[in-house]
């Protein structure tokens, strides 16, 4: 049976599954919703965490006097960040150790001229500067530029005729201090103080360390100097001398070195604020305290770690699932789920970057909306991207009050990595549990159709192999044991088809059954009809010519009646002896050759035109007295419908059947009754003979005949539209 | 002295008119309606004769364990069996727990008293010397058409009245194809087709239960059966 395609049970079972498919959706809708208020929550924790850093801090003055916290404003290039470095500095005069030299350096030109205003053309000299700490020395890096380079006559007792560096401070005693550094040649610097010194002659300071090189464009110089001789007042300049012994041409400086007023300021971040701070870096994140210059003061943490709290959370699952005894299938599902699934959440999921840039703090002065915002005394918290647009960073600033002046803020960043990555994870494993239960729903919906409607094709096959086209109950449908509405529906199918089985039993049991219960009643008319007219001859043995007209004419209905039971009876009679008879294999040629050698003596006017079947070819196993019984039948009826007197056996074969067609030319079948000619009890003849009754069962005995042989018989109206061909179709013996 | 008949037969109409011809026939006729008066009866006198009817009124098999109870008393008391029944099963039981004959009630008044008459003749017969001109011999089949009894290879076989009237019909005329209405009338029944082919298949059973190589009743497909004498003359010559 070729199978067409429609949109069965089975289909629509597998696409209403489909509505399994917008579960993944509500669970992405639901983690990015948790997302937000993870997000909400992270936000609330970092300006939480920035309060207690600024309330540490409210109220100690002590902690931001020193640090130039003071000044109305700062003056870039006068007023100093120190940077802290992360490394010693080795002093030999050239700045690849410093890190990010380039950022953190500032260039003096013109602009930063002293004591006489030089016009460009006449300057020729600049410098860039750079300062920073290490452990307990402030290093200064100068790199200048001078056409003329003037070292210190060998046999010079002055100081100052030649190009020099000028650094003063005030140390945390309040003594104002000059230093100059003025060398004879290129190596370890010469610094003197000038100072409280006595007459006048510069006393070399051993404090100061460094290096002069020289270079192409002019000399670098790397200084370092002891943290304990300032405080946080600073100046240093560069005096250029454009000839042997010459005198100053051009001063450049931070500020004028002259005099303890004139100094500027240098912010050195604060070991005591650190301190502080240093309590707060275990909740990952990066924290800042800036002064109201937006300079900072100290800082602990690094963006790119602190990925707020949720981070800790989020690797200790990872940890607990690697360690955990798993059995066989959830192993395998781990190993599928990193072999293929993770490659997969990772092209569709963004990861949290491990490695981005942010540089938008210079640490010498921090700027955003969210820093202005504290230190005009808001709190306030903001999102960004980082410099590289690669993660989102969350900052919180906190003002920090002294006096009721805001003196600096907490500035507390975490980037949402950590969110990221648990949202990250639990899209993950939203995915790989949706992915399970959909593959294992769909599957499970369709087995689940699958077998319904196996069960349902079944049964509807079984209801359609119950009742043939003739509408004969062949079988039955089996009963379904299973407890449900298709149990039901096939139980129900059952029952009717055994009652319709029962009761087509009953039909084709009528004329048996009429034929028995009226057997007897006939038997006491024929009998008494009998003895009357016994005893009416007898009575009247002289007078036996005339016998009683009525006598006779009763006594032949009653024959009529008779032979009509007994053809009635036949076809009940023909299923009983075919149940009754064993079948054995016979040759179907000399059955067929005789009967129809019969047919020729039998019919005499008819022209039974046949060809005469050699023998040992149609071997077929069953019973030859019904085969010509069959024969008789077929051909008696061919005979009564002829027309023309012609009656023509065709006999054809292949491998497995043999077909004989028996034709006439004569009346046509009506439409519909061509399959229910072989049915008991239906005839279609139209020219009734009252000698002869018809019943109809003569096809209907030819038909169990046939299957009785596992053939078929049917019946069919010449192509030409000129008589019958009755098909009979045997299977012969291999 | 007249033969006493007994008809066991539950329908009073066919009974009484059954008893009144083979009274008009000159046979003492005693008519039961019932298994249990019958038996009663029986168990006093038998009759020379009986007729059974098979289901009597509530009981469905009556004639049979009758025809079984009568056996008993009796092995050569003639057993007709005439009922509305006329199943294969019914008849090929009936037949064999010992009646002589299987009869439908179709079978007209004259053709029963014709049975009956032939029965008792048989039964006559059987204790006469045989008669050389009853006789009748073909090959190793002897047919005694006066006792009604039928020898092969010297060997009695038991065929019923209606079976040696086939077989009589048959042998008479070796050779000669015998259709099956032909048949019918020789042997006095009116029945279907299909009931002649399962007495020749009855008939041909019973010889070939004495000479399995027997084979002399041929079908003549689609017209009838004859007597093949030369395959009795092989089966006898081998």
């Amino acid at each position: 049976m070729a199978m067409k395609w429609r949109f069965g049970l089975r289909s629509k079972l597998f696409l209403l599954s489909g509505f399994l498919f917008t579960i993944p959706w509500f669970g992405y809708q639901y983690v990015w919703e948790m997302e937000k208020y993870l997000r909400y929550g992270q936000e609330q924790t970092i300006i939480g965490t920035a309060r207690a850093l600024a309330t540490a801090m409210h109220e100690r003055a002590n902690l931001f006097n020193n640090q130039a916290s003071f000044l109305p404003s700062v003056e870039k290039g006068k007023d100093l960040y120190s940077y802290g470095l992360s490394a010693p500095i080795q002093l030999d005069g050239l700045n690849n150790d410093w890190p990010d030299f380039a950022n953190k350096a500032h260039f003096y030109q013109q602009n930063n001229q002293l004591y006489r205003q030089l016009t460009p053309e006449q300057l020729s000299i600049n410098f860039t500067a750079a300062v920073g700490t290490y452990g307990k020395y402030l290093y200064l890096y100068f790199s200048v530029i001078d056409d003329k380079v003037i070292y210190r006559d060998i046999n010079a007792r002055s100081i100052i005729n030649n190009d020099h560096l000028e650094l003063a401070f005030i140390n945390p005693q309040g003594i104002f201090s000059r230093f100059i550094i003025s060398n004879k040649t290129t190596g370890w610097i010469d610094a003197y103080r000038i100072t409280d010194v006595k007459d006048d002659i510069p006393v070399p300071a051993r404090q100061i360390q460094g290096h002069w090189r020289d270079t192409a464009q002019g000399y670098n110089v790397e200084v370092r100097v002891p943290l304990t001789e300032f405080n946080d007042n600073i100046a240093f300049a560069v005096h250029d001398v454009d000839s042997p012994l010459g005198n100053i041409e051009a001063s450049l400086g931070s500020a004028d070195p002259s005099s303890a007023e004139t100094l500027g300021t240098i912010l050195v971040p604060s070991p005591e604020i650190e301190r502080i701070v240093k309590g707060m870096s275990y909740t990952n994140s990066s924290i800042w305290v800036v002064d109201q210059h937006h300079r900072v003061l100290a800082t602990t943490g690094n963006i790119k770690q602190a990925s707020g709290v949720w981070n800790k959370r989020v690797n200790l699952n990872n940890e607990r699932n690697e360690n955990t005894e798993d059995n066989v299938v959830v192993k395998y599902w781990h190993t599928f789920e990193a072999n293929f699934l993770k490659p997969l959440y990772d092209r569709m999921i963004t990861q949290p970057p491990r490695n981005f840039i942010d540089q938008l703090y210079d640490s010498e002065n921090l700027t955003g909306k969210h820093i202005e915002s504290a230190l005009a005394g808001e709190p306030m918290s903001q999102w960004r991207l980082s410099t590289d647009k690669q993660a989102v960073v969350l900052s919180a600033a906190y003002p920090i009050f002294i006096d009721e002046h805001v003196k600096g803020a907490v500035i507390v960043e975490e980037t949402t990595n950590g969110i990221r990555t648990l949202r990250n994870q639990a899209l993950e494993k939203l995915f790989s549990s949706i992915l399970a239960i959909m593959l294992l729903g769909a599957l499970a919906f369709f087995l689940f159709a699958s077998r319904i409607s196996n069960r349902i094709r079944t049964l509807s096959n079984q209801a359609e192999m119950a009742i043939d086209e003739h509408g004969r109950i062949n079988g039955n449908v089996d009963t379904s044991t299973t407890n449900d509405e298709i149990g039901d529906l096939s139980r129900s199918f059952s029952t009717a088809v055994n009652r319709l089985g029962q009761y087509n039993h009953y039909l084709e049991n009528m004329s048996s059954r009429l034929s028995h219960e009226l057997r007897t009643p006939i038997a006491v008319v024929r009998t008494s009809l009998e003895t009357l007219a016994m005893q009416q001859q007898s009575m009247s043995t002289s007078s036996s010519s005339h016998e009683n007209p009525y006598l006779l004419r009763a006594q032949h209905g009653i024959e009529r009646l008779s032979l009509i039971l007994t053809n009635m009876n036949e076809a009940t009679r023909i299923e009983q002896m075919l149940q009754n008879t064993d079948s054995s294999p016979f040759d179907l040629g000399p059955v067929f050759n005789g009967c129809m050698q019969g047919y020729r003596l039998i019919y005499p006017k008819i022209d039974v035109a046949f060809q005469e079947l050699t023998t040992e070819t149609f071997r077929v196993q069953g019973s030859p007295e019904h085969i010509a019984q069959l024969l008789d039948k077929v051909i008696a009826n061919a005979v009564e419908f002829s027309d023309d007197d012609k009656v023509t056996i065709n006999v054809d074969n292949d491998q497995h059947h043999v077909t004989l067609t028996i034709s006439n030319n004569g009346e046509l079948l009506p439409e519909q009754m061509s399959e229910q000619l072989f049915d008991s009890m239906v005839s279609i003849r139209k020219k009734h003979n009252n000698e002869q009754p018809h019943l109809g069962l003569g096809l209907y005995i030819a038909r169990l005949i046939c299957q009785f042989h596992g053939g078929t018989i049917k019946a069919i109206n010449k192509k030409n539209n000129h008589g019958v061909d009755v098909i009979i179709k045997l299977p012969l013996m291999r | 002295m007249s033969k006493r008949i007994a008809i066991v037969e539950d329908d009073a109409a066919i009974r009484e008119n059954y008893a009144d011809v083979l009274r008009m026939q000159g046979y003492q006729v005693q008519t039961y309606g019932n298994k249990a008066s019958a038996m009663q009866a029986f168990n006093l006198r038998l009759p020379h004769l009986a007729i059974l009817d098979i289901g009597l009124e509530h009981e469905y098999d009556a004639g049979f364990e009758l025809c079984q109870w009568l056996r008993s008393m009796s092995t050569t008391l003639p057993i007709i069996f005439l009922t509305a029944r006329d199943s294969e099963v019914d008849t090929v039981s009936g037949l064999r727990i010992g009646a002589d004959d299987y009869l439908t009630k179709d079978i007209s008044l004259p053709h029963l008293a014709a049975r009956i008459s032939a029965l008792f003749r048989r039964q006559d017969a059987l204790g006469k010397p045989q008669q050389a001109d009853h006789m009748l011999t073909i090959g190793p089949l002897t047919v005694d058409s006066q006792r009604m009894t039928i020898e092969w290879l010297n060997q009695h076989v038991d065929l019923t009245i209606t079976e040696f009237w086939m077989l009589y019909a048959l042998a008479k005329h070796p050779g000669h194809v015998k259709n099956r209405s032909q048949l019918m009338q020789d042997s006095k029944i009116y029945v279907d087709d299909s009931t002649i082919t399962s007495h020749i298949k009855r008939i041909r059973k019973k010889f070939v239960h004495i000479d399995s190589s027997f084979n002399c009743i041929e079908t003549v497909y689609g017209m009838g059966y004859r007597w093949n004498q030369s395959a009795s003359d092989s089966s006898a010559a081998s």
